[in-house]
């Protein structure tokens, strides 16, 4: 509750801060601070939960906080720290209005929150919301760009389109259980009959579309590439892990028990976010442009979690969402230096900036799955989740290593690119020592993440 | 037939007939007229199971802000025929496919709501709907949403602001 409260409340003093300061580089320096307050209060509720005391539902079961949710919260913010850290410079060149923007990625985090700890479908709705509509702003910040308004309204109306399916799908379930509250859920005393499918239907297309499952895909190219960069980052890392957060408790702790309903829809929409997303960015010519179909196949990736119903399901997704944002900040922190977004703008980085180009190497070996690298451990993690469940997934787990192979072809673009290649790399901003520091420190968590994966699951009870 | 089971069947026949009219008019201007004389339909079913503020949200809410920005989208896009865009056969045939499909599902489910429709009466006193019961509800069990939602509010006035503030010339670049 008090992470909650906390980033809600700071949101409002980065509103207010916006009206007295004039110096960008105050903006991110706030920021920081309330992030590393932030995670303390994140730190603190989790002390509380390890210390034994017994998470109560709060406000008549609307929320409802375990060890899983508030771990999340924590690494969450602590990304969020990370990100604000390597990309802040970026920040603040978007537009006039850093102080709101950061506000704004206060109030993504509140969302995130409220998906964590949701316990009544109404919470998961405006969680969802208060996670959407500062995406669609800051999707359009760089209001001189054309392509930045197209991303914006783009993705609202989509955006806004999708919502009214979850609401339908909440509404049909609503009508079949006669309750919001997930826990009350009972679909032994009800027979699963076709309102409570209907709504679970609609409810995994809503979800699908705000993570980016194909078919409901179509959006996210377009927006992650038109998107101001700094802010694709935050729209491809913390936001979609925190969908799919919800995503997977909704579909394991609640619609766990009827999952034989379910699994073949959402195993076909896995396959079909994986061949989507790796054939797709096989064909881009901006990085920033394979990124984005990149985040579509990793999605599918994070789909294996959902389809597992099981506990393995929660460790892998709490791994492959740390592994994938860290990766993913961090190759965007690097992109956003060069002038040029093609993959001829990494020409010769190796020789010119080696340390840029050395950071990059592992956070593209780690969304590539390469052994030693904390994404080998996070795709481990999710497909021995599925793999658990007996071998009737046993294609689909094939068909996600075949892909993988494909995606290194891609990723591995990039590295020839940088060590293979002769060029002179533009850079568009200058690499200050602190850069170098956050850029190191982000691969060294990857590297970590991939030692000793346990780390990241010692804190969950059970 | 008493007078509120007459009313009854009036009201639904006029929502029925409008809603038929939202989709089958060719000029939106007059769609979007009949959405509105739905909204009043649908209004009036509210008054009679004795929901007032329910009836009059919609309105104002519905009838008022919503369908007033409707109309003006509409006229400032100055839709006609020929603006229509031109779909190919194999998607029409598709969204027939898909639309009917999901239809079926919808019909299927509706067949079995019918049985829990007895059940699922909530308050047979029929004052669900005062806005004395509204209030205690929203401010008792549905306190945190009621909150939380002042969040997702705030933010998209910060939206409305900074989409829609003049930004003065870029002082770098």
């Amino acid at each position: 509750m008090k992470p909650l409260i906390a980033s809600a409340v700071f949101g409002v003093i980065m509103m207010f801060a916006a009206l007295s300061v004039k110096e960008k580089k105050t903006f991110t320096l706030l920021a920081t601070l309330l992030l590393v307050l932030l995670t303390g209060v994140n730190i603190y509720e989790l002390m509380h939960i390890m210390n034994g005391e017994i998470p109560e539902a709060l406000f008549n079961g609307m929320l409802k906080y375990g060890s899983f949710s508030i771990w999340f919260n924590t690494l969450m913010t602590g990304i969020a720290l990370l990100y604000v850290l390597l990309c802040g410079k970026h920040i603040e060149k978007v537009g006039q209005h850093t102080g709101e923007y950061y506000g704004l990625i206060f109030f993504i985090l509140c969302g995130a929150n409220l998906l964590s700890g949701y316990n009544n479908l109404l919470i998961l709705f405006l969680g969802i919301e208060i996670i959407s509509i500062p995406q669609y702003i800051l999707a359009g910040s760089d209001k001189r760009n054309l392509k930045s308004s197209e991303a914006s309204l783009k993705y609202f109306l989509m955006g806004a389109f999708s919502t009214g399916i979850l609401l339908m799908g909440i509404a049909l379930l609503y009508g079949a259980m006669h309750t919001f509250d997930v826990s009350q859920f009972n679909f032994m005393e009800h027979n699963v009959d076709a309102m409570s499918l209907g709504g679970i239907f609609f409810i995994m297309v809503a979800l699908g579309f705000k993570v980016s499952a194909a078919p409901m895909h179509f959006w996210t190219p377009d927006v992650y590439d038109g998107a101001p960069t700094p802010f694709t980052a935050i729209m491809a890392t913390i936001v979609k892990a925190a969908i799919f957060v919800a995503f997977l408790r909704l579909f394991s702790e609640t619609f766990g028990g009827i999952s034989q309903h379910w699994t073949l829809v959402l195993s076909i929409v896995t396959a079909l976010t994986l061949f989507v997303g790796n054939i797709t960015a096989v064909f881009q010519q901006s990085v920033k442009r394979m990124l984005a179909y990149s985040s579509i196949a990793q999605a599918g990736f994070m789909l294996f979690a959902v389809l597992a119903v099981n506990a393995t399901g929660f460790k892998g997704i709490i791994i492959y969402a740390v592994a994938y944002s860290v990766a993913t900040i961090g190759m965007f922190a690097v992109l956003m230096k060069l002038k040029d977004y093609t993959y001829d703008g990494f020409n010769g980085l190796g020789r010119k900036h080696p340390l840029l180009a050395f950071t990059a190497t592992i956070f593209l070996l780690s969304l590539a799955g390469i052994p030693l690298t904390g994404g080998f451990f996070a795709k481990y993690f999710v497909l021995t989740a599925v793999m658990e469940q007996g071998t009737g997934m046993m294609w689909l787990v094939i068909f996600a290593l075949l892909m993988a192979a494909i995606s290194a072809y891609y990723y591995f673009k990039v590295l020839m690119a940088m060590y293979f290649k002769k060029g002179e790399p533009e850079l568009a901003i200058e690499v200050t020592t602190g850069d170098r520091f956050f850029l190191g420190l982000a691969a060294a968590a990857i590297i970590v993440i991939g030692v000793a994966p346990d780390i990241l699951l010692a804190w969950l009870k059970n | 037939m008493s007078l509120h089971e007459i009313l009854f069947y009036f009201l639904s026949l006029m929502a029925l007939v409008c809603a038929l009219g939202v989709i089958l008019s060719r000029n939106p201007v007059k769609s979007v007229l009949f959405l509105i004389a739905t909204f009043f339909a649908i209004s009036g079913h509210y008054v009679l199971m004795n929901a007032q503020f329910l009836a009059v949200v919609n309105i104002i809410v519905y009838a008022g802000a919503i369908m007033v920005l409707f109309l003006f989208v509409i006229m400032l896009m100055n839709l006609n025929a020929d603006a229509e865009p031109q779909k190919s056969r194999l998607v029409q045939f598709a969204a027939v496919l898909s639309g009917g499909a999901l239809f079926l599902v919808m019909i299927a489910a509706l067949k079995t709501a019918g049985i829990h429709a007895e059940e699922s009466k909530i308050d047979s006193s029929g004052e669900i709907g005062l806005i004395h019961n509204l209030g205690q509800v929203l401010f008792k069990e549905y306190v945190l949403p009621f909150e939380v939602s002042s969040v997702l509010f705030l933010s998209a006035m910060i939206g409305a602001m900074v989409i829609g503030k003049k930004e003065e010339a870029r002082t770098e670049a």
